[in-house]
């Protein structure tokens, strides 16, 4: 079983989910069991969870992000122009 | 016997092309990790230089505009350090405390009694608006919370990575990313459900 420093330790170096599947699940326990950190490493691995949503919807978010002036696009076409012909 | 190079599995898109098919893309990520116009046109600009001087090595098992983004992860990273060099990240007297705790001490924990959410975020993971205004809310945690987020979380670089480039104590990382969930959360209460 896990002590609360390991258990804050793992969660600040790694997503949980990432962890070998033993060592999750008693990392869960302790978690759902803690009175002294159990609330605030939930926090933390709901944020992991978040961010990993996050990160799997990014790739649909294009359309809502800035897009690059044109100007910087036409010198970077210049650029990569010259250097394609170096090549 | 020669090793003939295995025909790639994806067209290989001519550079030419890759300002008009991949520029507006990576330039969208470059700036919801960089927040500034002029960081995120030169990440963009490294990452095509760097793709054409890698594109021998390129095996075509994916799509090329995923390999390109795999290379902007460093330039990111470069990014992100030279702007920390410009501005050198200070312990802040508040954050000292929080290192000296009893609670973090003990427990590696801030507070054994965190304010619950004002709201379930989870119910929301398939609504699209909700990631929209969760990057809002990314794009307005302060610095170098947000760097460090960005690094550890997004960008999935490894702990002793960040501390290098941020040059902070693996504890400090661990404030810094405590900050940047804690204003991510006020953030997205006061955002999503008080828009």
């Amino acid at each position: 079983m896990f002590t609360c420093k390991q258990v804050s330790n793992a969660l600040s170096k790694e997503d949980y989910d990432k962890l070998p599947p033993m060592r999750r699940f008693f990392l869960k326990l302790h978690v759902k069991l803690c009175i002294f950190c159990g609330k605030f490493n939930k926090q933390v691995m709901d944020s992991q969870d978040m961010c990993r949503c996050y990160k799997e919807h990014e790739e649909n978010m294009v359309d809502y992000r800035p897009k690059m002036e044109d100007d910087k696009k036409s010198e970077l076409k210049k650029l990569l122009f010259s250097q394609t012909q170096d090549r | 016997m020669s090793e003939e190079k295995p025909e790639p599995k994806v067209p290989i898109t001519p550079p030419e092309k890759w300002v008009d098919l991949y520029g507006d893309y990576l330039y969208g990520f470059a700036m919801s990790r960089l927040r500034n116009a002029e960081s995120a046109s030169d990440c963009v600009q490294d990452t095509f230089l760097a793709g054409i001087k890698a594109l021998d090595r390129f095996d075509g098992s994916r799509d090329i505009k995923f390999w390109l983004r795999g290379i902007m992860r460093n330039k990111i990273v470069d990014q992100i350090r030279k702007s920390v060099k410009e501005n050198q990240v200070d312990i802040e007297a508040e954050d000292e405390a929080l290192l000296e705790s009893f609670w973090f001490k003990y427990s590696g924990i801030a507070t054994t009694n965190p304010d619950p959410w004002e709201f379930n975020p989870r119910k929301h993971y398939d609504n699209g608006e909700f990631w929209i205004v969760f990057q809002k809310c990314i794009d307005q945690v302060k610095d170098p919370a947000r760097q460090a987020f960005i690094l550890r979380v997004l960008e999935d670089q490894t702990t002793e990575e960040v501390c290098k480039v941020m040059d902070v104590t693996p504890n400090y990382l661990w404030v810094l990313l405590h900050r940047a969930r804690s204003q991510l959360k006020t953030l997205l209460e006061q955002n999503w459900i008080n828009p």
